[in-house]
């Protein structure tokens, strides 16, 4: 990556289903390793979290909607900043700060998650067929 | 989450539509009066229309339709001398109040004006001024009646010195306190919420239990249909309209009101020109530069990299969620009861108005409008076991102390 700007633009991918190759893995050596991505229409998310795994899920928060590409990496997850909720790399909701102490409500919410790896010097997504989550 | 049918329902609002119908019963901010210095006809998109505002042969301003072409942009502001007016289209009455044109877009008579303090305050005590959401207004709304985000989407890392904030939201030391406002919705970010129905809308309670046997307690209100009356420091509010241009754009037109002294409204249009583009006012950082997020202070300072601008991280994170927000996908939980409660009164007026029952909507049943005043705004610290008293005497010491009668 030789140019280093706040918010990566949006890579735009069509591809058939299968394994697809959607970058070069030097594309998330940026200081805050998050792009955001369009997978046959679908936008998404592609970050890496402090255990070096990589997570492509939703862009848009599944509380309200806000956008996830400019949320918060932190705590080995990306953290939305309108209302704190916190999210792990497969998607799934993992703290929801301003529900009452003790909510399980968190569990339920996920956000939906493309398969990703890196190999061969690349990053590969999983696309399903029809896949409009 | 809600269907696709009830989220269209609730969101679209041009002539015709069912939620169009209940806000055409109602006055909305249609033009800064600062507008008014450049020549007439101005252009005035609101609600679906393509109007423009006129004065008549009475001398009174009128808003007339507009004749627009086909694809013209939604926020459009072409010059008086290119607006052609449609003589054969509606027109519509216009009322100028503190800093605002307001007009009516509703069938029969216009319903009067409630006595709120934006609106009674003395001229001297009220600052207007407006700004460019693109967005569906409903959800330029629902982040008004959310008083949990606040501990989130505003939190300063560090706090700021209280010195240089006038006119500025959440930059106050909490009443009866040394501790910045900053700090105790950063510390405290569960509120308990408390929504009550009033004559106007909601009353909206945040309590915030601090350690100390001390609760903090944030009074806000929703004003049916679009709009929401919140305290922006001890001394001022803010009256805030989420106004419709089309479904997909919106303007927050704000009346800010001063209690003691009088608004020092040069400082503030000018701190408020310095973010935004006239004729348009469209806000400076937006969804093209990215709102000017920067990585680095979102690590170190704001919560969401985009400078201390509260009307930027609000705008944002309306804007994000797309034009219109798709609430077949949302997740709505405790925090959000205020917005669950408002979007049934919505409902509600929907089916009134289709069952042909208009007085059965808030702040349409005649005379009783003009007694409805307030509402109460308020920050303040009281005793855990006593907040409700002691929110409402710390209201009540600040109204005795107005040169403009603010009795309650």
């Amino acid at each position: 990556m030789t140019q280093q700007t706040p918010i990566p633009a949006e890579e735009f991918i069509d591809a058939p289903t299968g394994w697809v190759r959607i970058l070069d893995r030097e594309a998330l050596e940026i200081a805050r390793p998050l792009i955001p991505v369009v997978l046959n229409g679908q936008r998404l998310v592609l970050f890496r979290d402090e255990e070096g795994e990589l997570g492509l899920i939703g862009r848009n928060c599944p509380h309200r909607g806000a956008d996830l590409c400019y949320g918060r990496l932190e705590n080995n997850g990306l953290r939305c900043p309108f209302h704190g909720w916190h999210f792990d790399r497969t998607g799934q909701c993992v703290e929801q700060p301003a529900e009452p102490e003790g909510s399980p409500m968190y569990k339920a919410i996920k956000v939906p998650m493309t398969p990703v790896e890196e190999r061969d010097g690349g990053i590969w997504a999983f696309l399903k067929d029809g896949d409009t989550t | 989450m809600i269907s696709q049918q009830l989220n269209d329902t609730i969101t679209r609002i041009g002539p015709k539509t069912e939620a169009g119908a209940v806000l055409r019963c109602y006055w909305h901010p249609a033009a800064l009066v600062e507008e008014l210095e450049s020549q007439l006809p101005i252009p005035v998109n609101l609600l679906g229309e393509r109007l423009a505002l006129v004065l008549d042969d009475a001398g009174d301003l009128r808003l007339v339709t507009r004749i627009s072409a086909i694809g013209e942009p939604a926020v459009f502001y072409p010059d008086s001398t290119e607006i052609k007016i449609e003589v054969t289209g509606p027109t519509y009455p216009v009322m100028v109040k503190k800093g605002i044109a307001f007009a009516y877009l509703g069938n029969g008579e216009a319903p009067e004006f409630p006595n709120f303090d934006c609106f009674r305050a003395d001229d001297t005590h009220v600052f207007a001024f407006k700004g460019l959401w693109e967005c569906n207004w409903l959800q330029a709304l629902e982040i008004g009646i959310d008083p949990a985000h606040a501990s989130f989407l505003h939190r300063f890392l560090k706090d700021d010195d209280q010195g240089s904030n006038y006119g500025k939201q959440f930059r106050d030391k909490v009443a009866q306190t040394s501790m910045p406002m900053t700090q105790v919705l950063r510390e405290y970010p569960r509120p308990d919420i408390n929504v009550e129905e009033t004559d106007y809308g909601l009353k909206i309670t945040a309590l915030r239990h601090m350690d100390n046997g001390q609760t903090h307690v944030r009074i806000t209100n929703q004003i049916f249909p679009e709009a929401i009356c919140i305290p922006m420091s001890r001394e001022m509010t803010i009256t805030q309209w989420h106004v419709p241009i089309d479904d997909e754009n919106c303007y927050w037109f704000t009346l800010f009101t001063s209690f003691k002294e009088p608004v020092n409204k040069e400082l503030m249009r000018a701190q408020r020109l310095k973010e935004h583009k006239l004729p348009t006012y469209a806000p400076l950082k937006n969804r093209e530069n990215s709102y000017g997020y920067n990585p680095q202070e979102q690590a170190d300072e704001t919560y969401t990299g985009m400078g201390m601008d509260i009307n930027v991280h609000d705008q944002w994170a309306v804007e994000g969620m797309g034009r219109i927000q798709n609430r077949t996908r949302e997740h709505l939980g405790r925090s959000d009861k205020a917005i669950i409660r408002y979007r049934r009164i919505l409902r509600q007026a929907i089916d009134a108005m289709g069952a042909g029952n208009r007085n059965a909507l808030p702040m349409q049943n005649g005379e009783k409008i003009k007694t409805i005043i307030g509402p109460l705004s308020n920050d303040a610290v009281a005793p855990t076991e006593n907040w409700s008293g002691a929110s409402h005497q710390a209201d009540l010491e600040r109204r005795a102390a107005c040169p403009w009668d603010a009795s309650v």
